[in-house]
């Protein structure tokens, strides 16, 4: 098939049998790859209720048709599983370089089923796949394991690893790569740690057949030429996604203190152009990106290095936990990639917790004697290690904030910052309520990549609680993440600009197949609804009230900052769901009707 | 005389045009966007004569101020 690898590789962790098999050609025409073949096999291989740490939950690995491809940001790879988290959907996307070795291997996805009785790792060098003893790697960090795998190996090998964090069963446990990419979100890692799969090798050397070589080259250069010719390009190469800290502050969207405000009186010190003028040496990139957004940076008060912080690590590492100092920041976040444990949710834990010991719902003695103050940044480096070892308050907080809120009680479920059991990434959302539904709706819980739509807000009408917004989420949930389906990162459109349409001509000279946004948007629809489904057949009871936010975003409105006393009435929140719903072509508990699974092509996958 | 060069979407603000030149020394940056009917709150990052600066910045005369839209986020 024209973009693909042309295999799907199943291992078995428990028999260690390992075998290929021709991807699906309906899978590739009705899912195109990425995400959305995650999804299928999610749905469809994984048994209902399955223990996500147990053997029957499967980790799926794929790229898409333009992963590896000559088409801007095509370094794209997703992970699936059932999330350890959440209890749902988990589905996280890797930059780097893995995705295009994938490809290169003649492999689409890897599904990875069963548990080994030891820890391995899985080697795969074109046809050549295997187990191999990890058991001198177990329980050591990211980037140690990364380089010496790529030391014993060779450089040209790509490397997925789980640190301490995933070994160790902490729910949001990520994947890293490449010293400093992760994918973070929803407990991955901690199912691959689960499995005892310590890492990932892959070296590929076959070509990827494409369907007009002609015009792939041509069109893939114009979406290159596009982005060269950005007016965004430089300012996004030199800032990356700390662009937009100081516009977030600015607007009230900016994270504090445990999402109690949006505006940070110390934010300044956190700005882009204040990190690139203190820590950052160079710029990084993934595979085939013209704008490498990446920033490697050194903290010199630690003697250490870290590829960061991105946007996302700021606010909830920084603001979030009331720290101020962007080489704290960048120290946090190294510990957080070694330890192999997702920044966002790590930071979501450590503010909730801080506001449990401000107001004295934690003591002392609950902490280990961590005086667990907003800023206190001795207290958040040693509180990271000890969630990564799940010791002490460490471990409460390494179930996620929703578990940890119903162990301690005493009033914290209501500030527990989540939707669906994911802590919520690092835009607030006081009295904005486009980006309130996108979070309540997102399809992996409280994460911003889905739809972000906060310029929206600022556009319409913050308080605005009208269908043009709910169709305006709808859309960007439809759309956006077709790109982690495709293999390709969207930043390029999302902060560079370009033209959507330029994608159009490229995919269609690479896989044979011409698909407008429209057709993908169609897929996008339907990769949505049947993780919806996911979730609903998983989870008893699972329904509307799994949508609804934190009661912080329609009970406290912030005492300071810019949306001072700004806050969306609840019955707000119940008539965007009710807006979201009837878009979206579900009942009032957001179940999707048969008429919407069956015009999706869903029937019978779900029957 | 100060010019003023916008990107990506900030660009239907001035009639689909990138760039425009305002009298606008001694004026804030806020100021100047807001005789110029850019709402300051779409602008993400603001570079005059290639270095950042904050929205209350004064401008002088001859500075070139380089505005950039928050688009997608994330």
């Amino acid at each position: 098939m024209n973009g693909y690898g042309g295999n799907i590789l199943r291992v078995n962790l428990t028999t260690g049998k390992i075998t290929r098999e021709p991807t699906p050609v309906d899978l590739a025409r009705d899912f195109i790859g990425g995400r959305g073949f995650g999804a299928y096999f999610l749905y469809t291989e994984v048994p209902a209720h399955a223990d996500p740490l147990g053997p029957e939950n499967k980790l799926i690995i794929s790229s898409g048709p333009i992963s590896g491809l000559l088409v801007p940001g095509a370094g794209k790879c997703d992970f699936t599983t059932k999330s350890p988290l959440t209890g749902g959907y988990a589905s996280s996307s890797l930059g780097g370089m893995l995705t295009a070795e994938l490809k290169y291997a003649g492999v689409d996805s890897i599904i990875l089923e069963g548990i080994s009785p030891h820890p391995v790792y899985l080697f795969i060098e074109n046809e050549k796949v295997e187990l191999r003893d990890a058991s001198a790697y177990w329980g050591q960090g990211c980037i140690t394991v990364e380089k010496a795998l790529k030391t014993q190996l060779g450089e040209e090998f790509q490397v997925a690893v789980i640190g301490p964090g995933g070994e160790n069963g902490v729910s949001y446990a990520c994947i890293n790569h490449d010293y400093g990419r992760e994918a973070g979100r929803g407990g991955v890692g901690t199912v691959m740690g689960a499995k005892k799969l310590k890492a990932i090798a892959i070296r590929g050397t076959h070509s990827i057949p494409v369907a007009d070589l002609d015009a792939y080259r041509q069109s893939g250069m114009a979406l290159f030429k596009a982005c060269k010719e950005s007016d965004g390009l430089k300012p996004w190469q030199t800032y990356g996604t700390t662009i937009v800290t100081s516009w977030c502050d600015e607007v009230g969207a900016l994270p504090t203190r445990n999402f109690s405000a949006g505006s940070f009186e110390k934010g300044a010190s956190l700005y882009g152009p204040v990190m690139r003028e203190q820590i950052v040496i160079t710029d990084k990139g993934c595979f085939g990106c013209p704008s490498p957004c990446g920033k490697y940076s050194r903290m010199k008060r630690y003697g250490t290095y870290v590829e960061g912080p991105e946007y996302e690590t700021i606010g909830m590492l920084g603001s979030n936990v009331g720290i101020s100092d962007i080489q704290d920041v960048a120290q946090a976040n190294l510990l957080c990639d070694d330890l192999g444990i997702d920044t966002i949710s790590t930071g979501g834990a450590i503010g909730w917790a801080m506001e449990c010991f401000e107001k004295g719902i934690l003591t002392l003695e609950d902490t280990g004697g961590l005086e667990l103050r907003f800023g206190n940044v001795d207290a958040t480096l040693k509180l990271i290690g000890m969630i990564a070892r799940r010791e002490g308050l460490g471990a409460i907080l390494s179930q996620g904030v929703k578990k940890a809120s119903q162990v301690i009680g005493k009033g914290s479920e209501k500030f527990a910052i989540h939707v669906k059991g994911m802590e919520q990434s690092a835009y607030a959302t006081h009295n904005a309520t486009a980006m309130l539904l996108a979070y309540m709706t997102s399809d992996v819980g409280a994460h911003h990549n889905r739809s972000w739509a906060i310029t929206y807000d600022l556009q319409v009408g913050r308080d605005q609680v009208v269908p043009e917004k709910v169709a305006r989420i709808i859309w960007l949930q439809n759309f956006r993440p077709m790109f982690d389906v495709l293999g390709a990162c969207r930043l390029q459109w999302v902060e560079l600009s370009i033209d959507r349409e330029l994608y159009v001509p490229v995919l269609a000279a690479i896989t044979g197949i011409h698909r407008s946004w429209q057709d993908l948007e169609k897929v996008g629809a339907r990769i949505w609804n049947l993780t919806r489904m996911f979730w609903i057949r998983e989870i008893e009871g699972f329904g509307r009230a799994w949508d609804l936010p934190s009661p912080r975003f329609y009970e406290e409105p912030p005492v300071t900052g810019v949306t001072k006393g700004q806050i969306t009435r609840f019955e707000d929140v119940q008539r965007l769901l009710d807006m979201y719903y009837e878009q979206r072509g579900w009942d009032a508990n957001g179940i999707p009707t048969p008429e919407t699974l069956a015009n999706l092509g869903l029937k019978s996958i779900i029957d | 005389m100060i010019t003023i060069k916008a990107s990506g979407p900030l660009k239907s603000y001035l009639n689909g045009s990138s760039q425009v030149d305002v009298e606008a020394a001694g004026l804030s940056v806020f100021e100047t966007l807001k005789l110029i009917n850019i709402p300051a709150e779409m602008i993400a990052l603001v570079l005059i004569n290639d270095q950042p600066a904050a929205k209350d910045t004064i401008l002088k005369d001859h500075d070139f101020v380089q505005i950039l839209a928050v688009i997608g986020g994330g």
